[in-house]
């Protein structure tokens, strides 16, 4: 009975109660109105179709894309912007990756209430405008962003007023109010891109056993705004991450947890770090290594990396030594094609520790350590870094 | 006549139902429950999602009483929001509630952001939020040995990074100077350096006076150029 109803697909799948604002038409109406400039889905930017919760379908821009970078990723898990642009050199894809780029702000407000509609939903439309005018479809790296933005565009889309003020505060900058036809996380990338990077893979994975973290604020705001797939858990959990994970042959290991938030808090995880690290290994590894015997957390966002991989430490001061890898679908992905741990992924970044991991996965840490070395030995003499991209400067 | 405290519990419930979202978030409650259920503050704060919404259906008494610690307690996850049968959402109440907070100086909000300065600093200085430089083992000890090799040599393992943009050790990514003075823009313009002002006056000196110079700086490069 329980594998039947594990087994069972759902063929139309809702938030509970949620009743989704047709944004889309909405915005596509405001932008013949010249209300607001939107940002088409052309056809250089190669979409791919996919289903969100409610059935919509939401075009996937796959290419031609405006890396909207993360706070927290570029801070401290810089291998995972790497990953993103190393995948896109392999399939020869066109993106710019540039510094007029301002944070999206919102771990701040969520952290410390020290912002409003107005600012969240000025920078929101400032980025947008400045990937407009760049030709590039913007691609937003960090979840909090993601969801932040898909809140800002619905009260945008909803309040005439908000657009009025928003706008007046875009002429001061000389820009527009700007909105892309669709707001696209790079895990929505990665799960439509997932057949071709699994044609890239070099190492065999099929005993690894993966625990997925899906981010919060990718999948529970504004959540009839993301991808389901009725391939991945029947269509009862969000797609991505999963997806890429069961294409490349990982095993992907369910936990009782998994739909727990990580315990970052945003402001907890930098001054109330007593919640964030008992949350993390209490709620999250525990049930990670000791129900799913899990060799790496997969996670898809920024801050739920952090607190996932940084918290584990502490636990040893009440006996709970966890020591699981946590690092983001796209890493994990990068490392099952190939990728240099060291010198691309930059797992020395991460604190739990990986190299178990990697031996499981056949990569010879050991010969990429050196080789990592010798290199900040050379650029240490002056040698030029290596770059995957030439840095355009204005 | 009603006396300050009085007048304050009223003006900050009417500023929460004036938020264009507030109708948004408080639809009616069943007091179910499932949203605590869910919520990952509750398994270790005093507080409820619940208590959130039914507070709001009771009034400005019950808003008020949230005012202090309560508010601070939320993860913002939206858990809750995800999963109320009603269309609740908690958490945004809280989000506004603590905007509210901010906006007023109320204790609780200098309280929570004291300890807060160094991202806001950040973030209304450079652009974004965290940096490498902040990521100190004095200040994380409890992140454990990999922290004091992570900021060994960290310009050098900054450069070794083959993202251009991220070979920087004082913002997360280089943000252009003209960008910057756009946020410096927006911030001004939305109200945000007077939030700050009216919670820690002495951050605000220290970020206006540092925005100021970046912007002068980028002004006489651009007068340069012309």
């Amino acid at each position: 009975m329980i594998t039947d109803l594990a087994r069972m697909r759902v063929p139309s799948r809702k938030a509970p109660g949620k009743k989704p604002f047709p944004f889309h038409e909405e915005l596509l109406e405001l932008g013949e109105k010249g209300e607001v400039i939107v940002i088409p889905i052309k056809e250089e930017n190669r979409p791919v179709e996919v289903e969100c919760l409610d059935g919509r379908k939401k075009r996937i821009p796959t290419n031609k894309l405006w890396h909207h970078k993360s706070c927290g990723q570029c801070g401290n898990i810089p291998g995972y912007p790497a990953s993103i642009m190393w995948f896109m050199n392999r399939f020869g894809l066109e993106y710019l990756d540039e510094t007029n780029q301002t944070s999206c702000t919102a771990w701040n407000y969520h952290g410390s209430g020290t912002s409003n509609v107005l600012a969240l939903a000025a920078v929101a439309s400032r980025n947008f405008h400045r990937a407009y005018e760049t030709g590039y479809y913007p691609l937003i790296h960090c979840g909090t962003s993601f969801g932040n933005y898909k809140e800002m565009r619905n009260l945008l889309v909803e309040h005439k007023e908000l657009r009025d003020e928003v706008r007046k505060i875009m002429h001061k900058l000389g820009r527009e109010l700007v909105l892309p036809e669709e707001i696209v996380h790079y895990s929505e990338w990665l799960h439509v891109m997932r057949h071709d990077i699994a044609k890239l893979r070099t190492q065999d994975v099929s005993q690894v056993v993966t625990t997925v973290h899906p981010a919060c604020h990718t999948w529970k705001m504004i959540p009839e705004d993301y991808i389901y797939d009725t391939d991945v858990y029947g269509g009862r959990r969000p797609a991505p991450t999963t997806s890429v994970l069961l294409a490349l042959g990982a095993q992907v290991a369910d936990y009782s947890t998994w739909n727990d938030c990580c315990g970052f808090g945003f402001r907890h995880i930098l001054t109330e770090r007593e919640f964030s690290r008992s949350f993390a290994v209490n709620r999250k590894i525990k049930p990670m290594v000791e129900e799913a015997h899990s060799d790496v957390c997969v996670t898809q966002d920024t801050g739920c990396t952090t607190t996932l991989d940084k918290c584990q430490w502490i636990g040893r001061a009440h006996g709970m030594k966890y020591e699981l890898p946590v690092m983001a679908d796209v890493q994990f992905a990068a490392l099952a094609c190939g990728a240099d741990p060291f010198k691309l992924v930059q797992l020395v970044w991460h604190t739990a520790e990986w190299r178990p991991l990697l031996e499981k996965m056949g990569i010879d840490w050991r010969k990429y350590e050196g080789e990592y070395k010798e290199y900040l030995e050379k650029l240490r003499s002056g040698a030029q870094p290596e770059s995957l991209y030439e840095l355009k400067v204005e | 006549m009603p006396d300050d405290k009085d007048r304050e519990k009223h003006e900050i419930f009417e500023e929460l139902r004036a938020d264009p979202r507030y109708h948004d978030f408080v639809r009616g409650c069943l007091n179910c429950g499932v949203c605590t259920g869910w919520c990952p503050s509750h398994r270790f704060f005093d507080y409820a999602p619940r208590i959130v919404i039914q507070n709001c259906l009771a009034g400005e008494d019950r808003v008020y009483g949230m005012m202090g610690e309560y508010i601070w307690a939320c993860a913002q996850c939206f858990s809750c929001a995800m999963v109320c049968p009603f269309n609740n959402n908690p958490g945004g109440v809280v989000a506004i509630l603590r905007e509210i907070a901010v906006r007023r100086g109320m204790m609780s909000a200098k309280r929570v952001l004291k300890p807060y300065s160094r991202v806001l600093l950040k973030v209304m200085t450079f652009g974004n939020q965290v940096s490498p430089d902040m990521i100190q083992p004095d200040f994380f000890p409890d992140w454990g040995p990999k922290i004091p090799w992570a900021q060994e040599d960290l310009e050098l393992k900054r450069q070794a990074i083959p993202v251009p943009t991220l070979r920087t050790v004082e913002s997360a990514w280089k943000v252009a100077e003209s960008t910057m003075n756009e946020l410096y823009t927006i911030n001004k313009e939305a109200g945000i350096f007077d939030l700050v002002e009216v919670n820690d006056p002495g951050l605000a000196e220290v970020i206006e006076d540092d925005v100021q110079d970046k912007v002068a700086a980028y002004l006489a490069e651009e007068a340069k150029k012309e």
